[in-house]
């Protein structure tokens, strides 16, 4: 059996060009629809009028915002950058109010805007609390603000939120769509061509040749799929990892969670990839399946575009028999929504439901048909 | 050694292996004969075990190879019509591979790996990518592959099929060595009926499915006693004179081809005036007219009606 994946593995060597090509098209596909995580590295050009900048707290709380970069300008460099479209929009600050200068209307400016929002709202609580606290030196100012930072860190009770996926709002997040969306598409292509060679040895009779030596069946049949896994998986990993290495997205902390929960998808897909190999006729008819498949699945199974879009009832009731459909919702969940793993659950034994029922299936198929 | 009890294999409707019985002893090299299509790939798959017979039997020393098809399976080499190797990788690696499935391992493998290579006349090109073959070097190591594990009986499907002379004889001569100093038993698959008749200590001729003639090349020419082979050659052959041909009493039986046209007849019936006044009446010149001697060939003509080679 190991000689069998060596084997595989030595002709993938001599002959990697299917899987680079997959591999850089997801790469492309992602980067280009997607951007390169610009959503966590915007910079957005900042200015201040008199005095409302020597207001250290309004700066912090901006300083603190993960998703833009605020770049402190004077008036006339900011409105300077949004003109020559370097900058999306431009924030001026006075003490009790904001201004937004908008070049482009993107998605981006009325986060911008929520941002600003909330650094004001944070200051004004403080000034507030100051207020009320009737802290009237500077140190006592100084405390009294140290004390309540600490509180926020630590509240006396937690509020614990659930959701309901229905009430829910839908986070949606243009770079991890498209790259977990392309990864998952073109992943299949991948897996489904290192199958594909079962149906050539089996006509040319190597297959044959395998079955009179002294090794299993069953050993020919693991080789191939365990093969198959391995390469669709190292394309996973290769990509997830020039995003998260490469182009420095943090998958907000959940990278090794992304790598190991996107197992049971590509399972499910090395199934239905032999179950595919045992239906066709040949390889003709299996090379004019494939793209059918894989795209439809895709757009049914929202990795081109978010499922939360689609309308459709008969769209909606296909997905829910589609492998990506639960590969989107594992990812997305686990990065996105922060799924807890009884949530994650749910999805994964779908898949691995999948990949079981698939791969008896298809490989009964073969027995019966190609003997 | 082995023996096949009347063994069918059916498709759907159609019989593309039917009642065949047939049996080889130890150290015999046995041909089986036949057109495309005649059968002889699906009874050597039902002879290898890969295919179960719809009915009858494949016995090896008197047990069904059904039954255990393990221990016939380590005894048996199976060469198959389709060149089944890898052809990405090396002549080398595919010894390896194909070696490693017969669990060897080793030194012992790379001898063995050395001395095939030498027995199929590959080991200057051992190195190279089996992709880059001649079609005569691939069908050497085809075979190759198939002697890794010295198997006793050695099964040949069509290993001569679209190669240059060389290496067609180089074939034959390797299974006639292999047959003598390793004491190989061989059942020998082919359309060509010389390579038979060169090799083979017993033929079987198979047509659509049906076993229609077996034993020595000698026993089965003798079939032919009776009748006699006319050739006729000609660049202006026409419709004319062959129907002229066809419709006359005596002839028994008529193949045509471009410049050629075989008729048998009853060996005392002599055709010669006929056929001059019949070549006159079409207005043909006619090149050559001979009695030949009886070929494979014509035992299958005479059975079946059809050239071996349709
Ligand atoms: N798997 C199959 N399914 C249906 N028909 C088959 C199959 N294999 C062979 N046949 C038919 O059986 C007949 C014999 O084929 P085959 O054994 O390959 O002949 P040969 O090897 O003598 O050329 C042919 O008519 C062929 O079309
Ligand atoms: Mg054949």
């Amino acid at each position: 059996m190991i000689a069998i994946i060596l084997a595989k593995f030595r002709m993938f060597i001599r002959n990697p060009w299917t899987f680079i090509i997959f591999t850089v098209m997801s790469l492309g596909f992602a980067f280009i629809i997607g951007g390169n995580g610009a959503v966590s590295t915007i910079t957005v050009p900042i200015t201040a009028e008199e005095g409302a900048i020597e207001n250290i707290n309004l700066k912090e709380s901006l300083e603190n915002e993960e998703a833009f970069r605020f770049n402190w300008l004077d008036e006339e460099e900011m409105r300077n950058q949004i003109e020559n479209g370097k900058a999306e929009a431009g924030v001026i600050l006075s003490d009790d109010s904001y201004q937004l200068i908008i070049g482009v209307e993107s998605p981006n400016v009325s986060m911008i805007e929520q941002a600003v929002q909330r650094a004001y709202m944070k200051h004004n609580q403080k000034e507030a609390i100051v207020k009320a606290a009737e802290a009237d030196t500077e140190d006592k100012r100084e405390t009294l603000l140290q004390d309540f930072e600490a509180t926020m860190e630590s509240p006396v009770f937690e509020v614990e939120t659930t959701r309901f996926t229905s009430e829910d709002a839908v986070i949606y997040d243009n770079t991890f769509q498209s790259l977990f969306g392309f990864t998952l598409f073109f992943v299949i292509y991948t897996i489904a061509y290192n199958l594909l060679p079962i149906l050539v040895e089996k006509r040319e009779g190597i297959w044959d040749r395998m079955i009179l030596s002294p090794v299993k069946k069953w050993e020919v049949y693991v080789a191939n799929l365990v093969y198959s896994f391995l390469e669709g998986y190292i394309q996973i990993v290769i990509i997830f990892c020039v995003f998260h290495y490469g182009l420095k997205l943090d998958f907000y902390g959940k990278f090794v969670e992304v790598l190991l929960l996107s197992v049971p998808y590509v399972f499910a897909i090395v199934a239905l990839s032999i179950l595919l190999t045992a239906i066709v006729k040949n390889v003709q008819q299996f090379n004019a399946v494939i793209p059918i498949i894989a795209v439809s699945m895709a757009m049914i199974g929202g990795a081109y575009w978010p499922l939360e879009i689609v309308e459709s009832e008969i769209l909606i009731a296909l997905s829910k028999i589609n492998p990506i459909t639960y590969g989107m919702e594992i990812l997305n969940g686990v990065v996105l929504y922060g799924y807890s793993f009884e949530e994650l659950l749910y999805p994964i034994s779908i898949l691995v439901l999948m990949g079981v029922v698939m791969t008896g299936l298809g490989i009964h198929l073969m027995e019966r048909r190609h003997v | 050694m082995l023996e096949l009890v009347d063994l069918s294999k059916k498709f759907k409707q159609l019989y593309a292996v039917k009642n065949v019985n047939m049996f080889v002893e130890r150290g015999e090299i046995i041909g089986l004969l036949g057109p495309n299509g005649a059968g002889k790939s699906t009874a050597i798959s039902m002879i290898s075990s890969l295919a179960e017979p719809t009915s009858g039997d494949v016995r090896f020393h008197n047990e069904s190879i059904l039954k255990k098809p393990g221990d016939f399976r380590n005894i048996v080499g199976v060469i198959p019509q389709e060149i089944a190797l890898y052809t990405d990788l090396t002549a080398d690696e595919n010894l390896q591979f194909f070696g490693r499935m017969y669990r060897l391992k080793g030194s012992t493998l790379k001898n063995k790996i050395n001395e095939i290579l030498d027995l199929v006349g590959l080991t200057d090109r051992r190195k190279d990518v089996v992709k880059t073959f001649s079609g005569g070097m691939k069908r050497r190591l085809n075979i190759g592959v198939a002697l890794l594990h010295d198997p006793e009986l050695l099964i040949m499907d069509e290993p001569t099929v679209g190669i240059d002379p060389q290496s067609r004889n180089y074939i034959l001569e390797t299974v006639k060595r292999l047959n003598k100093e390793r004491d190989m038993t061989v059942i020998y698959t082919s359309h060509y009926m010389e390579e038979v008749e060169f090799l083979c200590d017993r033929i079987y001729i198979m047509d659509h499915g049906n076993l229609i003639a077996s034993g020595t090349n000698e026993e089965i020419k003798r079939i032919l006693s009776s009748e006699k082979t006319i050739s006729i050659k000609s660049d202006q052959l026409n419709e004319q004179f062959i129907s002229l041909i066809q419709e006359h009493p005596l002839v028994n039986r008529v193949v045509t081809t471009d410049k050629e046209i075989t008729l048998m007849v009853a060996k005392e019936v002599s055709m010669f005036v006929e056929l001059t006044k019949f070549a006159e009446q079409a207005g043909i010149e006619l090149t050559s007219v001979h009695n030949r001697t009886p070929t494979l060939e014509d035992v299958f003509l005479h059975l079946t009606g059809r050239a071996l080679r349709d």
